[in-house]
């Protein structure tokens, strides 16, 4: 097996993990993203709200300096990007006086973080969200609380780093890491052995294990289960704002998050589980997301619950690690537990900073890309006529419920990290996402990307690990 | 003249543009997203081609190949290879046909892997002759649930059916119980079916959903009852080309009578 040599090797695709990987991309220092599965953002990165927070803990903390040195940048970003973003503001609900006291506190909270924030009197609650429900007593409005796709914003992350020269390797999930004399580690794969002058653990739920095999710092990193549903845009199409629930010491509760695709999400759950596999639904926590939702916003107890589906964020000892180990010392952690999404573009920086200052020879490439071409969108473009012009193919709808088309399809099907499975095209056009979850297209994406990657009706990827035929 | 729109060129939408039609004083497109009339129900029978020739014959023009996507403003947008396009008219009938239910429309809950499929979806790639699968658990009874099953029996496979009454089409037939749970990370091996405290696990390497029908709703704008100069023509209980052709002009005739010719 050839060794091939890198100034840097990040150990997992997430959001995190590609973030770090196009951020050094963009510098003289050599790259190499190592991802256990077939896709990036397979995981934490693909199962979350997608909210894009101000604020999500107290000042003083790297997470919050992260947040607040990523927050005003998320618009530019995501044009650079081709990512949809939108920064609606969210407004938590309080439903008792308990609760109007503890707004309280996260409001002055929030405030100490530098974020903006209002308490709002129950009139101003119904004003600013008519669809909240009237037993409000009070809100607090965090108007930079924007909605973002989680998975679009990895996929681009991945896409711009190949662009400008990182090697993206997929289903390599690394089994051991060796450390050599000169100062230089080995990481080690099913398929490949990388030499490697710093390793950038970015495994989220799997940190621990990267460390471990690393022999570094004992990291304890566990899956933490949050369950979903999502509801047709019928509903969410009148939603306003993300509604939050009350934050309360303990939890931060069910939410009702719109969606850039129009739909909504409700949830998540929080249970702690031993199988990062374990990403099964049950009908008991499904009827209490839509019920604990249905108590801030009544409307979604009838609104169409289009599906459900659970993930798992990444617990931990600490709530992020970003720093160098303390006994590897070219070992650097980049985990988040929750707030990925929205401290990656500044972890992205802060993690190039740790690693110059450990002795990375890493300087800014002159002519490095910065953006990635724009894929327009038949559903939210703006004059949708004018789409033909660009490609004909815009006219050929493929999923008819999210009017997704196959130019964008033929565009997930080819990006430098493209998609290679129905789940891939999925999750980077939101063809198959509707209300009727692919029952008309689903036939036709599968030749697409059957066609793509060469293969035949049966062993035509559905999800990264699992084929159309057995 | 008004101009009436219907969108879904399978029996239905062909009753419906050709009863608007003969009616009078409507002029009549009748559209569809793949580029040959008869839906679900195939191009090639000839119950469909006669179903063409009296629309052709009661004046009905046909736009295939074109999907529509936004009903708003009394107007439709309109897509084609190449060509995009706002077509004003004073309603729409949506025709747009009918779908298995989904997961989530049957509570199933578990995983999500690999092979858990829309019948409609199953049947498509069926069509291609690939061998697919070997064990499959049918789910519901829906009018694609025979055809299907038949196909995965012809190629050796085997069937179950589940939640289906008491069908002719599978090798095993199981009640539907009170809940049914995916199980499988990489690819589904088991359909688990809850009745109360007892669990009966199926072993399968697909799960083909074929309840419903339910009617197919993907144009914004006209996507539930009630939205503004829009008419459902997406029976439930028709099944079979004629009956379905005669559900829809009784919809067109209803419409014709109770508007009297006013959109």
């Amino acid at each position: 097996m050839t060794t091939t040599r890198y100034d840097v090797v990040v150990v997992g695709g997430g959001v995190l993990g590609t973030a770090v990987a196009e951020r050094l991309a963009r510098t003289s220092a050599s790259v190499c993203l190592l991802e256990a599965e077939g896709d990036v953002g397979e995981h934490a990165s693909k199962g979350n709200a997608g909210v894009a927070v101000s604020y999500y803990g107290g000042p003083g903390t790297l997470e919050t300096d992260l947040i607040n040195a990523s927050n005003p940048f998320w618009e530019e970003l995501c044009e650079r990007l081709d990512v949809p973003y939108r920064r609606i503001g969210g407004l938590m609900v309080a439903l008792s006086d308990r609760e109007a006291e503890r707004l309280e506190h996260t409001r002055a909270e929030a405030a100490a973080c530098g974020v903006r924030v209002r308490i709002l009197s129950a009139g101003e609650v119904r004003e600013a969200e008519p669809l909240v429900t009237p037993d409000a007593v009070a809100g607090l409005s965090l108007p930079d609380e924007g909605i973002i796709d989680p998975m679009r914003l990895t996929a681009a992350f991945a896409s711009l780093a190949a662009v400008n020269g990182a090697v993206i390797r997929l289903r390599e999930r690394v089994e051991a890491i060796e450390h050599e004399d000169d100062g230089t580690s080995t990481v080690i794969t099913g398929a490949g052995r990388y030499r490697a002058r710093f390793v950038v653990n970015a495994a989220g739920v799997g940190a621990g294990a990267v460390s471990r095999m690393a022999g570094g710092d004992p990291l304890v990193t566990w899956p933490r289960k949050g369950q979903y549903v999502v509801v047709d845009r019928a509903f969410a199409g009148a939603l306003r704002q993300i509604v939050f629930c009350t934050h309360l010491p303990d939890t931060k509760g069910i939410n009702v998050v719109p969606t850039t695709h129009g739909s909504a999400l409700l949830g998540p759950t929080a249970t702690d589980v031993t199988d990062p596999d374990d990403r099964a639904t049950d009908a008991e926590t499904i009827a209490r997301v839509v019920a604990e939702a249905a108590r801030l916003v009544p409307a979604v107890a009838e609104a169409y619950a289009i599906k459900t589906f659970a993930a798992n964020r990444p617990a931990g000892d600490e709530p992020y690690r970003l720093r160098v180990d303390a006994h590897v010392p070219n070992l650097v952690h980049v985990t988040d537990r929750s707030a990925g999404v929205s401290i990656s573009p500044a972890a992205a920086q802060y993690t190039l900073d740790l690693l110059q200052a450990a002795g990375l020879d890493a300087v800014e490439r002159p002519g490095a890309h910065t953006a990635l071409p724009r894929v327009p969108r038949l559903r939210t473009a703006p004059e949708p006529e004018r789409l033909t012009e660009v490609d004909p193919l815009y006219g050929q709808v493929v999923c008819a419920c999210e009017h997704v088309s196959a130019a964008e399809i033929e565009a997930a099907l080819s990006a430098p990290v493209p998609a290679t499975s129905i789940d891939g095209v999925r999750k980077r056009t939101g063809a198959g996402y509707g209300r009727c979850q692919g029952s008309l297209c689903l036939a036709g994406i599968s030749f697409l990307t059957a066609m793509a990657t060469g293969c035949g009706p049966d062993a035509v990827r559905h999800t990264v690990r699992g084929t159309v035929g057995s | 003249m008004s101009r009436l729109l219907v969108v879904g060129a399978g029996p239905s939408g062909l009753g419906c543009a050709t009863e608007l039609a003969r009616s009078g004083g409507h002029d009549v497109l009748l559209i569809d997203r793949v580029p040959v009339a008869g839906g679900e129900s195939g191009w090639d029978k000839p119950e469909v081609r006669d179903l063409v020739r009296a629309a052709t014959g009661a004046g009905v023009e046909f736009r295939l190949g074109a999907a529509a996507a936004v009903w708003t403003d009394r107007r439709l947008l309109l897509t084609a290879p190449g060509a995009i396009r706002w077509v004003e008219a004073d309603h729409l009938f949506y025709a747009g046909g009918l779908r298995p239910a989904t997961a989530s429309d049957l509570n199933i809950v578990g995983e999500r892997p690999a092979g858990v499929l829309p019948a409609t979806v199953a049947d498509h790639l069926l069509s291609t002759g690939v061998r697919l699968w070997k064990r499959a658990v049918v789910v519901g009874d829906g009018p694609w649930a025979p055809h299907i099953a038949e196909r995965i029996r012809g190629a050796g496979g085997h069937v179950t059916a589940v939640g289906a009454g008491s069908p002719t089409w599978a090798d095993q037939v199981v009640a539907g119980g009170t809940g049914l749970e995916v199980l499988g990370s990489d690819r589904v091996h088991t359909l688990r079916v809850v009745d109360g405290t007892r669990v009966r696990d199926l072993v399968c390497d697909v799960v083909i959903l074929a309840s419903g029908p339910l009617p197919n709703r993907n144009v914004d704008g006209a996507l539930a009852e009630g939205a503004p100069h829009v008419t459902f023509v997406q029976p439930l209980d028709a099944r079979g080309i004629a009956p379905r052709a005669q559900a829809g002009r009784a919809i067109a005739a209803h419409w014709a009578r109770t508007n009297g010719g006013n959109p």
